[in-house]
């Protein structure tokens, strides 16, 4: 009995123990105090420099998302226009064909990922603009900061407000519910008014050059030339000019061939004013997510002939836009069965006549595992650009000397020293040197995504995509998206006609 | 004495005074426990002294003997016997022969934290015995309940060593996860695909929330609370081996073109389009069966032995198991080994020690996933080899996209193999005192780590099946996780007409996980020796890892009161603080009550017939749900790979926030009440129980969408925004008797019908869309909204297929118009085709679920039959129009397109892969219901004649075929779709999976049927 009284109470102390293991830490407040694990909350960030500087690369990164470069960008900025149509093979994607004639559903879901992802960069600028200020740093770098933040919500104000008309104009990052998310639509009028307001504000602190290391930030010649862009949009001739002159007179320059400007040997060069910035990265294929290339890329078995899905390939007509021997038909088509000047032979028999050339990168250049194409980088902004808008905006006012000048420069590059091509045009009559400037940014810029908003804002497009579909009155913009609408419960309207 | 006093005070104080109650003896009575039919002595007997916990067990002869007042009563309990209770009236010797019980009443059913009499019981609990789980040739013991549970709905994923859905009274939660708690011998766990079905005792389903709430915290999708086998106080050793062996065969194989019809199609789909034909020979014979190359009969093996006895005082079991199944798919293999051990000391007659602990490993050879869309859309023109041994090239007859590439290719260059190894267990004390009190106190714990493998070497199959640099890619998740738990429970029956149970508990524990995803490329490899990330390529190799740590602190009471055996009152209350609540939303309570009347022991009711058991009861409770994100209100910064920024070619890390939070989460409640009778009829040989209930999660964390131009990343917030209900009614019905011819037979059915509606939803009657992507070609499929179920089908209604222009020119104006493309139903009258005439196509929550269960055996011969099916449910086809250029046609398909005009009006054009035929319509929704025989099992008993000469207690030999017979009009492979798995993990066991987007059958693993034989012995 007494020995097992002794083994009682060493059940009893062991039980007791197990008790208070159990119950003491379950009654410690702490216990239940877990933290996030393996990520940052926000209130910890914003404090330093370095939270800025991530902050910002944030902006950058994400100007290489799909929704900025590829299906939805296609679907919104490029199959509308008469250069370029569907492509791949007739039964995949084939709601791109409703946006190329202009039968598309407001719930396609391309017209809201078009959207989304230019709100996307506008959020991103948005909380650089909204949480740096307060950050305690250099106060020169903060600055510059904050304008490469203003170049961006520009950037994608502008591509929204050309696709969409009237939007919601969201200059700071969301804070309650019932105040600010939202937001009912801003007039276009004001958005441009906005966009302007930016790009001033950026080209101000904004350096015309980076050392080396930073080669890809916005510059102030990238916020000059897209303010230039959003003035000729808005027909403000003497402020296109304006910026476009100071822009010339930075050091840019053109590329004597114009097929070389878009290989990868000449990314950031002479002529880029501003390129998204894509890279193939050993490694890591979540930050070599650009698809631009591959979505248009040469369908065919991938590295060997081809490997990209085709899509927004050349029409006919562009083929067809062309003077005789200008050399960037073939800088900007990839004909089948012709070979590359890097080498790449595209067989003769395939899915699609032509290919986007101008987002070529050749198949030896490509990687399994990664998107083909990954390392190209997207121009957004081109030196001939400046120069057509300067050649334009003199024409309209009257200039014709300056604009004469401005196109030649243009035409001399394409040209590449054969005299017995493209001659120089010569006519100082207002209206044959607009059509002949309209002529020259055709086939200087296709497959560039210019063509259907710049036909659009040159007051054309019923005559040009007419024929297609295209109404006026209707298709100036396209439709918001249907969910956007939907979800706004009654405080975003639908655009007419849609 | 003093100090230990004070030291241990009323533990130590109660224990003594028990010493002292049991230790005052009078007669030691000894005897005989039998069978009082076949007169067999039955071991293992509980025979206690009335009125107190005094007691002992038979042993393995039937024989006990027990110190008991002389003027007591002893009690004598067995499983499947009437109690039986006996004065002892001074003899010495008390032979009793039980009265083997159909009733159910007397049956003991596991409930949370303890047992109750199934007559006690006031919810809604199912409980099936592990032969039921064991017999099955299902090699996940959930897979088992397919059909045997009222209101449990079980989808098979068929993948070998992956667990099934379960669906426990309806869908109830979306952004958690949707499986029940699963508790293990007290230790709590999210999946049991750990678990060898023969080691299972039994099997409780808690399907109501009165039974479920006393596990708060985790118990709003159901409970499933598992007993593992022990042994019993002395018994003799008995060793058990049961093995069977079989194969696997596909079932319902879906027809597909064979050569010369795909090249017609194909040629037909270029001609539509504008474009020369691809083939100039379309007879080109029946081609390559890509299912029948790419599918094996496969192989299955299971083997258990188990050796279980107990002295006076302790008990053990000892198993292992081995299992070795192939999959359908050529290579696919799944091995687990499993070994078990418990074993439980009665220190002395007041304390009792044991611990369970299971060791498992698991060693899989996986398939990709993308290999049942390939043979789907493989070109049958395509040979598997061509003579010289190379691999047939799509590109050769320039295929193109859909159709460029060869299964087998796919098949052999893919190497992946999964790990898994898994200690899990627990330790436990008992100790009982002062007559009416139990101290029981648990430490449980899981230590699993999973690695997932996966080389991919460089090769050249085909032109478009190649790999350039080989790739190493590592994953590996680390699980640790422990739960300690004290429960103390007072049992007591005052004046014999009150009987009160009152249990007091706590719980803590922590669920720890830690994933490790890394790859490196250009690793060589001559074996499995060489996969290591070091050997790869400087500057390839990549690293990322992500962990959660959540910790459950809990408190919970129930008390149990029942008058004269007639009037029954449970009521339970449990608080929970989780930790993935912040703030002050990290406490949880949840209550319930219940209450029974048995009407048959009423006075009033002594001298009816009709019934020998009726009982009425009804509950109401609340339970929770903390399977949810953890602490989604906190605002978290977003670095990933696509926020970096490239200056000059270099990388920079980017980061921002873009995510919006609601200010704060609470708990996900469940709230249900259950009314229900559970009758017998015909000395109970016919019983009869129904339910019906309501449950209703309120505040269910749901994720709907944002406006976009809120810029955040998903366009989602994530907060408490929808209410749920389901509501339903479940019968079961059990027939069983013995003839007079000596056929012991029992035939059970039971069905459950469940409706599934969102209530409330924060976007109101904004619907909230899923299922878009590939899947749908860039279409919504499925949407959620007021007033619908979760997830229903929405698109167009397919009206008929245009004829010829003029069809196209009178109909309302539909965008991409062809003739031999579908014709809408313009549902809203305004002349014109657009996404405002979608309307509701089906709903992927089945409606109806049902099995039939039977038994016969009759002398040495056994069989057994069971039916299943479920109906009131649609299937999303996306197998039909996901296209992308070449992929191939089912058979089906074939025989009925559109091919000029008046050839049907119902089928489309081969052209139906284009944006305006397949845009989510009706023609994509069919039934998903159906009807299977889901096993059949004969078995035969050698005669113990035989048996004596061997040494052997018993042989049976059996054969056994499950899903062979499968009934439904769905022209898919099987109506067995999940929810599509939210990731891309190759193995489907790791998935997530999203209800939002349920029903759409994209990738589903053929049906199979299992044919086995088998063999149980006992020694």
């Amino acid at each position: 009995m007494k020995q097992n009284k002794n083994i009682y109470t060493k059940t009893v102390l062991g039980l007791g123990l197990i008790v208070s293991i159990a119950i003491i830490p379950a009654c410690k407040k702490s216990f239940l105090d877990v933290p996030q694990q393996g990520q940052q909350s926000s209130d910890v960030f914003w404090k330093t420099a370095e939270d800025a500087g991530k902050g910002v690369n944030a902006i950058y990164g994400n100007l290489r998302s799909w929704e900025n470069t590829a299906f939805p960008a296609i679907a919104i900025e490029s199959m509308g226009s008469d250069d370029a149509e569907k492509g791949s093979t007739p039964s995949d994607a084939s709601f791109f064909n409703d946006f190329d004639q202009f039968s598309v559903d407001p719930a396609q879901g391309n017209i809201g990922g078009f959207w989304s992802g230019q709100y996307r960069n506008i959020n991103y600028a948005n909380q650089v603009l909204d949480n740096v200020p307060a950050i305690v740093m250099d106060e020169a770098l903060k600055a510059r900061y904050l304008a490469e933040a203003k170049f961006v919500r520009a950037f994608s104000y502008f591509r929204l407000v050309r696709a969409f008309g009237n939007i919601p104009l969201r200059l700071h990052v969301p804070t309650d519910p019932n105040k600010d998310y939202n937001l009912p639509q801003t007039p276009a009028a004001q958005v441009y008014a906005q966009i302007e307001k930016d790009l001033a504000e950026a080209e101000a602190i904004l350096p015309q050059t980076y050392p080396a290391a930073d080669l890809g930030r916005a510059t102030k010649g990238a916020a000059l030339t897209l303010h230039a862009k959003v003035a000729m949009y808005q027909k403000k001739w003497g402020d296109v000019l304006n910026y476009t002159n100071q822009v010339m007179g930075m050091g840019y320059s053109l590329l004597p061939n114009f097929e070389q400007v878009f290989r990868l040997a000449n990314e950031n060069g002479p002529e880029s004013i501003f390129e998204v910035q894509c890279v193939l990265l050993s490694g890591n294929a979540s930050a070599s997510n650009s698809q631009y290339s591959q979505v248009q890329g040469v369908r065919g078995t991938s590295g060997v002939d081809g490997g990209g899905w085709g899509f927004n390939v050349p029409t006919a007509d562009l083929a067809a836009a062309f003077e005789p021997g200008d050399p960037r038909r073939s800088g900007t088509i990839l004909f089948r069965g012709t070979t590359t000047p890097e080498g790449d032979v595209i067989p003769a028999v395939g899915d699609n006549p032509m290919y986007n050339m101008k987002s070529y990168v050749p198949f030896k250049l490509y990687v399994s595992g990664f998107n083909e194409g990954a390392q190209q980088n997207v121009r957004m902004l081109r030196y001939s650009d400046v120069l057509l808008m300067n050649a334009e905006a003199a024409n309209e006012l009257g200039n014709s000397g300056q604009a004469l000048s401005s196109l030649e420069q243009v035409r001399k590059r394409a040209r590449q020293g054969n005299p017995d091509i493209l001659p120089a045009v010569t006519t100082t009559d207002q209206t044959a040197l607009r059509a002949a400037i309209y002529r020259e940014r055709r086939v200087e810029f296709a497959m560039e995504f210019d063509r259907y908003f710049d036909v659009i804002r040159q007051g054309r497009a019923a005559a040009v995509f007419g024929p297609k579909g295209w109404k006026a009155n209707r298709n100036e913009v396209w439709p918001i998206p249907q969910t956007e609408v939907d979800l706004s419960g009654g405080v975003l309207t639908q655009n007419p006609g849609y | 004495m003093k100090r230990i006093f004070t030291k241990f005070s009323v533990l130590t104080f109660l224990c003594l005074l028990f010493i002292n109650a049991a230790s005052a003896q009078n007669i030691t009575v000894k005897g005989t426990i039998s069978d009082g039919q076949d007169k067999t002595t039955i071991p293992a007997v509980s025979v206690v002294v009335k009125g107190t916990t005094v007691g002992t067990q038979t042993d393995a002869n039937g024989r006990y003997a027990i110190s008991v007042p002389a003027n007591g009563t002893l009690v004598f309990t067995y499983i499947g016997y009437n109690t039986q209770e006996v004065p002892v009236n001074n003899q010495t010797t008390l032979n009793v022969t039980l009265a083997s019980s159909s009733q159910q009443l007397e049956q003991v059913v596991v409930v949370g934290y303890g047992t109750q009499r199934k007559v006690d019981v006031t919810g809604s609990v199912a409980s099936l015995k592990g032969t039921e789980i064991s017999k099955q040739a299902s090699t996940n013991p959930v897979s088992a309940l397919q059909g045997k549970v009222a209101g449990v709905s079980i989808t098979n994923s068929g993948t070998p060593g992956a667990s099934p859905q379960i669906n426990i009274r309806g869908l109830g939660t979306i952004f958690g996860n949707q499986a029940p708690l699963y508790v293990v011998d007290g230790v709590w766990y999210s999946d049991i695909n750990f678990l060898n079905p023969g080691d299972i005792e039994n099997m409780s389903i808690l399907k109501d929330a009165s039974a479920q709430s006393i596990y708060g915290i985790r118990a709003a999708n159901g409970v499933v609370l598992i007993t593992t086998k022990k042994g019993k106080l002395g018994s003799a050793t008995t060793i058990n081996y049961d093995a069977y062996a079989g194969f696997q065969t596909v079932t319902n194989k879906v027809k597909m073109a064979n050569a010369t019809e795909y090249a017609t199609l194909t040629n037909e789909l270029y001609t539509y389009n504008g474009q020369a034909p691809l083939f100039k020979d379309t007879n080109l014979g029946t081609g390559t069966d890509w299912y029948k190359q790419i599918l094996q009969n496969a192989f299955v093996m299971n083997h258990n032995i188990s050796i279980a006895g107990g002295t006076e005082k302790s008990t053990y079991n000892v198993s292992l198991g081995y299992l070795n199944q192939d999959g359908i798919v050529k290579t696919n293999n799944f091995k687990r080994y499993t070994a078990r051990v418990s074993n439980d000391i009665q220190i002395f007659k007041a304390l009792k020690v044991g611990y369970n602990i299971t060791g498992v490993g698991s060693e899989s050879r996986d398939v990709p996933q993308t290999i049942f869309h390939q043979m789907y859309s493989a070109s049958p023109t395509i040979s598997v080899f061509n003579p010289d041994g190379t691999y047939g090239d799509p590109k050769l007859q320039n295929l193109g996209d859909g159709a460029n590439f060869n299964p087998q290719a796919t098949l052999d260059f893919f190497n992946q193999r999964t790990k898994d190894y898994r200690a899990t267990g627990n330790v436990y004390a008992e100790l009982k005192f002062a007559d009416h009190f139990t101290f029981k106190t648990s430490i449980g714990g899981e230590f699993g780590q999973t690695e997932n493998k996966k080389y991919t070497p460089v090769y050249f199959a085909t032109t478009a099946q190649k790999n350039d640099i080989s790739i190493l890619d590592l994953k590996r998740v680390e699980t640790r996780n422990w739960i300690v738990e004290n429960t103390l429970t007072y049992q007591n029956t005052f004046n014999t007409d009150h009987s009160l149970t009152v249990l007091l508990g706590q719980s803590a524990q922590s669920n720890k996980s830690y994933t490790l995803n890394a790859s490196a490329q250009n690793v060589p490899f001559n074996s499995d020796a060489d996969l290591y990330l070091s050997l790869g390529a400087p500057g390839t190799q990549s690293l990322a890892d992500a962990g959660t740590l959540i910790k459950f602190a809990s408190y919970f009471g129930r008390v149990n009161y029942a008058f004269k055996n007639k009037y029954l009152l449970n009521a339970s209350m449990r608080a929970d603080g989780a930790s993935q609540f912040y703030g002050n939303e990290t406490w949880g309570y949840f209550p319930s009550i219940g209450a029974g009347w048995v009407v048959t022991n009423e006075d009033f009711m002594k001298d009816q017939t009709v019934f020998s058991n009726l009982k009425i009861r009804g509950s109401w409770g609340k339970v929770g749900n903390a399977s949810v994100p953890i602490n989604p209100s906190q605002s978290l910064i977003s670095q990933t790979g696509d926020m970096v920024a490239f200056f000059n070619n270099l990388p920079y890390p980017g980061a921002s926030k873009d995510m919006l939070v609601p200010p704060s989460i609470v708990w996900e409640k469940g709230i249900g009440s259950n009314i229900g009778f559970e009758a017998g009829f015909l000395k109970n040989r016919l019983t009869i129980e129904g339910d019906y209930y309501t449950r209703k999660t309120s505040r269910a964390i749901f994720a709907i969408p944002v406006l976009a131009s809120l810029g955040t990343k998903n366009d989602m917030i994530i907060g408490n925004q929808a209410d749920i209900q389901n509501r339903g009614a479940e019968l079961s019905v059990n027939w069983s008797d013995v003839t007079g011819g000596g056929l012991t037979y029992s035939i059970g059915g039971n069905i459950s019908y469940n409706q599934n509606k969102v209530l409330s939803v924060l976007s109101g009657k904004t619907p909230i869309y899923a299922g878009s992507t590939g899947l749908t070609n860039g279409f919504v499929a499925n949407r959620t909204m007021e007033g619908s179920p979760i997830g229903e089908f929405f698109g167009y209604k397919t009206v008929g297929i245009f004829q010829n222009a003029a069809d196209i020119a009178n109909s309302p104006t539909q965008s991409g118009a062809l003739p031999g493309g579908f014709k809408y139903a313009d549902t809203n009258g305004d002349g014109k085709i657009n996404s405002q005439d979608r309307v509701p196509l089906g709903n992927p929550n089945p409606k109806y679920t049902y099995g039939v269960n039977t038994s016969f055996s009759y002398k040495n011969f056994d069989l057994a039959l069971d039916f299943q099916g479920v109906a009131g449910v649609q299937i999303y086809n996306s197998n039909l129009a996901y296209r992308f250029g070449n992929e191939n046609f089912t058979k089906d398909f074939v025989d009925n397109r559109w091919h000029g005009e008046g050839t049907s009006n119902t089928y489309p054009s081969v052209n139906i892969g284009s944006s305006a035929n397949s845009a989510p319509s009706s023609f994509y929704v069919s039934s998903g219901s159906y009807f299977r025989v889901r096993n059949a099992q004969l078995g035969y008993t050698l005669p113990k004649s035989i048996l004596a000469k061997w040494k052997i207690q018993k042989i049976r030999i059996y054969a056994n075929a499950q899903n062979a017979i499968n009934l439904f009009g769905y022209k898919g492979f099987s109506p067995e779709v999940g929810p599509v798995p939210v990731d891309n993990s190759e193995k489907i066991a790791d998935r997530r999976t999203n209800s939002l987007n349920a029903g759409l059958d994209a990738n589903v693993y053929p049906l199979y049927a299992t044919y086995n034989f088998g063999v149980n012995l006992t020694f």
